[in-house]
């Protein structure tokens, strides 16, 4: 019997992708199946990191962070909502002793300690 | 007006936990009074504030994910870490009473009739009512499955009508079981046997008692288009409670149903 339903099923969602929306035509927000996407129906905070991803951006630091080399041409870039963050470098893996310092926004700063280059970039949240 | 710059749910304060905390200390005095004191007023008053804690509190959460977005996908994965974990727990709960049930039918006592079951008991047959039961929970486990496939797949009434079926398989062991409690030629006065036996069963069918009623919310929430096809936690976490009381069944039917017989 559960076959015999799950066969109709299939069929009368095969006449509905032909083109014939027999359906709910009273909610504009569902695919021809019935089950919103979250494209359709994610809202707030969901929808904006969704939104976000899709366009290759990160805005609530959902990945892991990337990896820079730190290098001139390769400088770790420190996202910002102001002009200027406190950046903390290990400069080796595994040091206790973190070396502190504020980076401002402009030219790359260097890290007092080991060098590594470091440049601020202004980053705007989603409202 | 600032807004977070990470992707976690900081919950708006909320009175629930202190109604739920009230609410136990109301029931366990209440249970003292009811039985030392025949009265069930305290007893009545925790059960209510306890399921108006319940309904308020699901029901927030609800308006927090579905309807206000609050459920990212971290969120999502703290909940699904939050849900094995307390499965894990009852796991725990569960393996407590089959310990017991060992420990008194492996070696049974003397006053036992050093043999098990015990002189005197009659065992209920594995091969009748209980082996329906187990058809019906390993059915409404596939069913119940079906369900998920035909969510993820954004088919609405195939969803429907394999999550209706789970249900009604639920609905049915539970009267199954009702049945065969009334009917038992055996109580849970009659020694360890009588013990074991309803305990682990009793404690097992709250728990398929619960698992249907997830699934119920789960249904009538999925009537109410509050799931995507790829964002369906609530429904996910009621499947594997499902799957979780279906083994535990398992291991009941084989332990105490079968070789305990």
């Amino acid at each position: 019997m559960a076959g015999r339903l799950l066969l109709r099923a299939c069929t009368r969602t095969l006449q509905l992708r032909s083109g014939v929306v027999a359906r709910p035509l009273h909610r504009a927000m569902v695919t021809e199946r019935g089950i919103p996407t979250d494209e359709e129906q994610a809202t707030g905070l969901e929808r904006r990191a969704l939104q976000a991803l899709k366009q290759g951006k990160d805005p609530y630091s959902i990945l892991k962070p990337q990896q820079y080399a730190g290098t001139k041409e390769d400088p770790h870039i420190v996202p910002c909502i102001g002009t200027k963050r406190i950046v903390g470098c290990l400069c080796e893996e595994d040091n206790t002793a973190i070396v502190w310092f504020w980076l401002h926004e402009g030219e790359a700063q260097r890290c007092p300690s080991c060098g590594s280059h470091y440049k601020l970039v202004h980053h705007e949240l989603p409202h | 007006m600032a807004h977070q710059a990470h992707a976690y749910h900081m919950v708006d304060p909320s009175p629930w936990p202190l109604t739920g905390a009230i609410s136990a200390l109301l029931m366990t005095s209440g249970l003292a009074t009811w039985w030392h004191y025949k009265t069930t007023t305290l007893l009545f008053l925790g059960t209510t504030l306890l399921l108006l804690t319940m309904f308020q509190w699901w029901r927030d959460i609800i308006r927090e994910s579905t309807f206000q977005g609050h459920h990212s996908t971290p969120v999502q994965k703290g909940l699904r870490y939050g849900m094995v974990l307390f499965i894990t727990s009852e796991v725990f709960f569960f393996i407590g009473f089959f310990w017991a049930f060992y420990h008194s039918s492996l070696a049974p006592a003397i006053e036992l009739g050093g043999l098990w079951p015990p002189t005197g008991i009659t065992p209920l047959d594995p091969f009748e009512v209980p082996l329906l039961n187990t058809a019906v929970l390993l059915a409404s486990g596939v069913t119940v499955t079906w369900a998920h496939h035909t969510i993820m797949e954004g088919a609405r009434k195939p969803a429907l009508q394999s999550l209706t079926l789970t249900v009604l398989l639920g609905l049915y062991f539970t009267a199954l079981q009702a049945m065969e409690y009334y009917e038992a030629p055996f109580t849970l006065a009659d020694g360890v046997y009588g013990c074991t036996f309803f305990v682990a069963t009793g404690f097992h069918g709250l728990h398929v008692i619960i698992g249907t009623t997830f699934l119920m919310v789960c249904l009538l929430r999925h009537t109410h288009y509050h799931f995507t096809s790829n964002h369906h936690f609530g429904f996910e976490a009621g499947a594997w409670y499902w799957h979780f009381v279906d083994v535990v069944w398992l291991f009941l039917y084989i332990s105490i149903y079968w070789w305990g017989s």
